[in-house]
């Protein structure tokens, strides 16, 4: 079950790494760049991830308890209500019949949408590991080395969605509803104003 | 700012990653209510409510 437990808390930050990776794809690959909803769902996935990443964290250092546990799928709720919230807010906004949607479809749902299943799925793993999947007391985790790997791989997506933010927004305070450009590069003269 | 809650959060990650439990958790919960008030900036923005 020790081992259940790591494996669920391994997968769950990785899951969340591997869509936000496919979100970088997306953007470099893709037509379109990030509105800003789109960052706020990443910045809840990475609030997602953290949960299960603390306790891997917290691992490495000493045994976890369900204390650990608790707090780290706490923080997995919160971060999912609130991406939730924003992704539904997206997806009513353009459910008009007729509506083209924002961004490229991804297997028939746009990136928004998949999304919101994302946070559905957080928060039933979440609540599901603290009703039925709690350890009784502290105890620790097995493969140390793929946890340290876990929680540097998602530290370092996070480190390089800043930077990817911040060529994107430039100097200014806000993204634009409809990026055409990297702000950054314009603003410093790199690159010309697209439309 | 979505850059420095992104800045905030990696913040979070590293104080996780270096045993600071008390200040992971207080950069969680600003980052939390900072993800949520750039929300509602967008949210309301387009009404014309937006502080």
């Amino acid at each position: 079950m020790t081992a259940l437990r790591t494996g669920i808390a391994q997968f769950c930050t990785l899951a969340v790494c591997g869509v936000l990776l496919g979100a970088f794809y997306e953007q470099f690959a893709g037509t379109v760049l990030p509105c800003p909803l789109c960052m706020l769902q990443r910045m809840a996935m990475v609030l997602c991830a953290a949960g299960p990443a603390w306790i891997l964290a917290l691992s490495l250092r000493r045994r976890v308890g369900p204390d650990d546990y608790a707090r780290g799928y706490g923080a997995s709720v919160l971060g999912a209500v609130l991406g939730a919230a924003v992704s539904a807010r997206q997806v009513l906004l353009h459910i008009e019949p007729g509506d083209p949607g924002y961004g490229e479809a991804v297997l028939g749902l746009h990136l928004y949408t998949w999304a919101f299943v994302v946070f559905v799925v957080v928060l039933l793993v979440s609540g599901l590991h603290l009703m039925l999947a709690m350890p009784a007391k502290e105890e620790r985790l097995p493969w140390q080395g793929a946890s340290r790997v876990v929680v540097l791989v998602l530290l370092a997506i996070t480190a390089l969605n800043a930077v990817l933010v911040f060529a994107l927004a430039g100097f200014h305070a806000y993204l634009p509803d409809d990026p055409t450009g990297y702000r950054l590069f314009e603003d410093l003269g790199w690159s010309t104003p697209s439309e | 700012m979505a850059a420095l809650i992104f800045v905030l959060l990696t913040a979070m990650l590293v104080a996780m990653w270096k045993g600071k439990d008390g200040l992971a958790t207080i950069l969680f919960l600003i980052s939390l209510v900072a993800v949520a008030l750039l929300f509602n900036h967008h949210v309301t923005d387009s009404l014309g409510l937006s502080l």
